[in-house]
């Protein structure tokens, strides 16, 4: 190796900054794209799961223990290698990591919504249905927006989670930031710059949608407190701790 | 399912080398729990201190450990720290202060929210007979922090179980090391990841309900009250 | 005549000397100050009943007492000995040896919380003995043996070997009691202990108060019981936002002409 090379040199970032940021809006959108969906999987599977029927139930139960054992890694790969040889369906890069994303998320984010209805008061939905309401109209608009509130933090989590999780995107060839970094790395013989580059820059996409969601939990407060709610801020169990 | 024939007799046959390769996973993830055990408590009691530039610090590494992905963190110290600072690390000792690092930013967690879940009269109480802040510590409010500590702890080694998957990618001689080179000779990617998948699961599971189980004895209703 | 006069002055005044001094107590949390200045002396075998509103301050001034949140400003003398705060922020070395000097003193003061905060992962008889084991350094034993004496005062002798979450709230609050006397303390704090109780365990706890009393020991109680309080009091002090604003015997106290114990008085007395 050169001997007039510096030990840090920051340079080669410099030039392949345009490629890390493509990377990075790939990562963000694949994280996007695949929370997303989880949310709306999600949703699906917890009332699945809180449904009057056995085998709703039954379904939603082996859903969500399936997708929270199985490691992204693998399923990733089940998805993009598994099924082109066994149902010929070949899904390409970018697609099957947002399936994987969430797939994967949807079976946190499930239990994360079922302890945020079930944190609801029963009085809540006594008191609907003494108005006349349908069950199904009691859940859309008296007990959904409450435990919309609740669970708006730990989807934050799974977010943030999901940005991270996208950095394994990069194995089946998806040009995120972790793969655009392994490349330049390769091509300058820079890892160590490289991999600190997109590391703060994976903290700072982190950082950025923490402090969103804070700033939006905030928001939602004072909206309900407006609306003359009471001020006692709920006990609801943290959704993340039956996540775990 | 246009004539694929499921070829189931793979997996059997490369048993021994799964069989081996979960051994690995299981020994990365466990070396990494211990290092997640350690540096936990070191963050944590960092965040205790009275010192105003040690909580600082900890508390600034506890976050920045907890928002890098975990394969950025493992090619960092992998590739990165370790040929730039000249230190020779196997891709396991590599994988596994990797995870250590992750599991440890969590684990602080842990600790504190055990800790803090300890009534404050506890310690008032203990002190108030003539503890010193040690033994109040030792032997008031850890015995029962304890209780809330250990299934959390199960469930950051479940993570922990999951992200030692990644190893693989830097050599490490794991499940999907073997499920991806089998699958390669035979095109049988798909019954090898579902037999992997499947072994996680089960892993998952079990280690679930050996937490259930632990978590049921430890609440034999004495720490209570 | 003359002669027994002055030596019955004498022995009133050696007796009467401050067991236990507060001077000049300053204490702040954050930006909200709870206790301005206060001063007070506590003489060996008396009984000291702090009343007062809400959020004067009483129980940390007992906190201030025992150091278990020491005074920002002033002193705590006890048997001759001054206690003030220390903290460096930059020296270990020096805040351990300070801090190990604490349990001395907070040996000799016994402490029972409104709370009870008796330790659940044991059971009575080993809160008790904890003390005496770890403290004071006695064998297993010995310890027992006292603890088990210890409980039978408090009246829970077939309670020994059970777990704080089969007892009462009267019944864990006796436990404390007994934690507390077992180290044969030269003053009890007691931080309004029967607030927490359900009214039928209330007068349980305050025999046990009263026959402390009785027996000389040295007491400093923070109480909302007022009946208690002018029946076996020898000195009330009246609190309010941080200050002691008046003290005085239970007569001296009932007839007070200060506005805000009055107003407090009648509010609680009727």
């Amino acid at each position: 190796m050169d001997n007039a090379q510096p030990f840090f040199d920051f340079g080669p970032i410099w030039e392949s900054r345009w490629l890390l940021l493509e990377g990075f809006g790939i990562a963000m959108f694949s994280a996007v794209a695949g929370i997303f969906f989880a949310i709306v999987l999600g949703l699906i599977v917890a009332l699945m799961r809180l449904s009057r029927f056995k085998v709703l139930r039954g379904i939603a139960f082996v859903y969500t223990q399936l997708f929270r054992g199985v490691p992204l890694y693998v399923l990733i790969l089940w998805i993009y290698f598994g099924l082109v040889y066994a149902v010929g369906i070949d899904i390409p890069r970018i697609p099957s990591g947002i399936i994987a994303l969430a797939l994967l998320n949807s079976g946190y984010l499930s239990e994360t919504f079922r302890s945020g209805i079930l944190a609801i008061d029963k009085g809540q939905r006594e008191a609907g249905e003494a108005l006349g309401l349908k069950k199904w109209e009691v859940t859309r608009y008296i007990i959904l927006p409450q435990a919309g509130r609740i669970v708006v933090p730990p989807t934050g989590n799974q977010f943030v989670d999901a940005i991270k999780d996208s950095a394994i995107l990069s194995i089946i060839g998806v040009p995120e930031l972790m793969k655009i970094a392994q490349e330049q790395a390769n091509l300058f013989y820079r890892p160590f710059e490289f991999y600190t580059v997109a590391g703060l820059m994976y903290l700072v996409a982190v950082m950025l949608v923490s402090r969103g969601v804070f700033m939006l939990e905030g928001r939602l407060a004072r909206y309900s407190r407006s609306k003359g709610h009471d001020e006692s801020s709920e006990t609801a169990p943290s959704a993340s701790e039956v996540n775990n | 399912m246009d004539g694929y024939i499921y070829n189931w007799n793979v997996v059997w046959q490369s048993m021994p080398e799964l069989r081996q390769g979960l051994i690995i996973t299981l020994q990365i993830s466990i070396v990494g729990m211990a290092l997640a055990i350690a540096f936990g408590l070191i963050f944590a009691t960092g965040r205790l201190s009275q010192y105003g530039y040690i909580r600082k610090i900890s508390v600034g590494v506890v976050d920045v450990s907890r928002s890098i992905p975990l394969f950025v963190l493992l090619f960092w110290i992998y590739y990165g720290l370790s040929l730039k600072f000249s230190i020779n690390l196997t891709a396991f000792q590599a994988g596994a202060i990797a995870l250590g690092i992750t599991g440890g930013a969590y684990m602080a967690e842990v600790f504190r929210g055990g800790i803090n879940a300890i009534d404050l009269g506890q310690r008032e109480a203990a002190l108030a007979i003539g503890l010193t802040q040690s033994k109040a510590f030792f032997l008031v409010i850890f015995p029962q922090a304890i209780r809330i500590i250990v299934p959390q702890a199960v469930n950051v080694y479940v993570g922990l179980l999951k992200g030692a998957t990644i190893v693989s990618v830097i050599g490490v001689a794991d499940m999907i090391y073997v499920a991806q080179y089998v699958s390669l000779n035979s095109f049988t990617p798909f019954e090898m990841y579902s037999a992997v998948g499947i072994a996680f699961i089960a892993l998952t599971v079990s280690v679930a309900g050996l937490a259930f189980l632990l978590e049921k004895r430890l609440n034999q209703g004495r720490a209570r009250g | 005549m003359a002669r027994s006069l002055i030596l019955k002055e004498l022995m009133k005044q050696t007796m009467a000397e401050a067991l236990l001094q507060i001077k000049n107590v300053t204490k702040q949390f954050g930006d909200h100050v709870v206790l301005k200045d206060v001063n007070l002396e506590i003489a060996k075998g008396e009984v000291v009943c702090i009343i007062g509103p809400s959020g004067s301050g009483k129980s940390t001034l007992l906190r201030c007492i025992n150091f278990i949140a020491p005074p920002d400003q002033g002193e705590i003398v006890f048997e001759g000995r001054s206690w003030k705060k220390f903290h460096s922020a930059f020296n270990i070395f020096a805040n351990r040896k300070y801090e190990a000097q604490l349990p001395q003193l907070r040996s000799e003061i016994g402490m029972v919380f409104q709370h009870f905060n008796v330790f659940p992962h044991m059971t009575a008889v080993e809160n008790v003995m904890l003390g005496l084991t770890k403290v004071r350094g006695k064998d297993r034993a010995t310890a027992r043996k006292s603890a088990e004496q210890a409980l039978n005062q408090v009246g829970l002798g077939d309670k020994i070997d059970q777990y704080p979450e089969k007892l009462s709230g009267g019944q864990k609050q006796r436990v404390a009691i007994a934690r507390a006397l077992a180290l044969n303390p030269k003053v009890m704090l007691f931080d309004e202990v029967t607030s927490a109780l359900d009214p039928e365990l209330v007068s349980g706890i305050l025999d046990e108060m009263r026959r402390l009393a009785r027996e000389g020991m040295t007491m400093v109680v923070v109480t909302h019981e007022m009946n208690f309080a002018f029946q076996v009091a020898n000195r009330i002090v009246f609190m309010d936002q941080g200050k002691i604003v008046t003290t005085g015997t239970p007569d001296e106290i009932r007839n007070t002409t200060d506005p805000r114990a009055r107003a407090f008085l009648s509010s609680i007395l009727g």
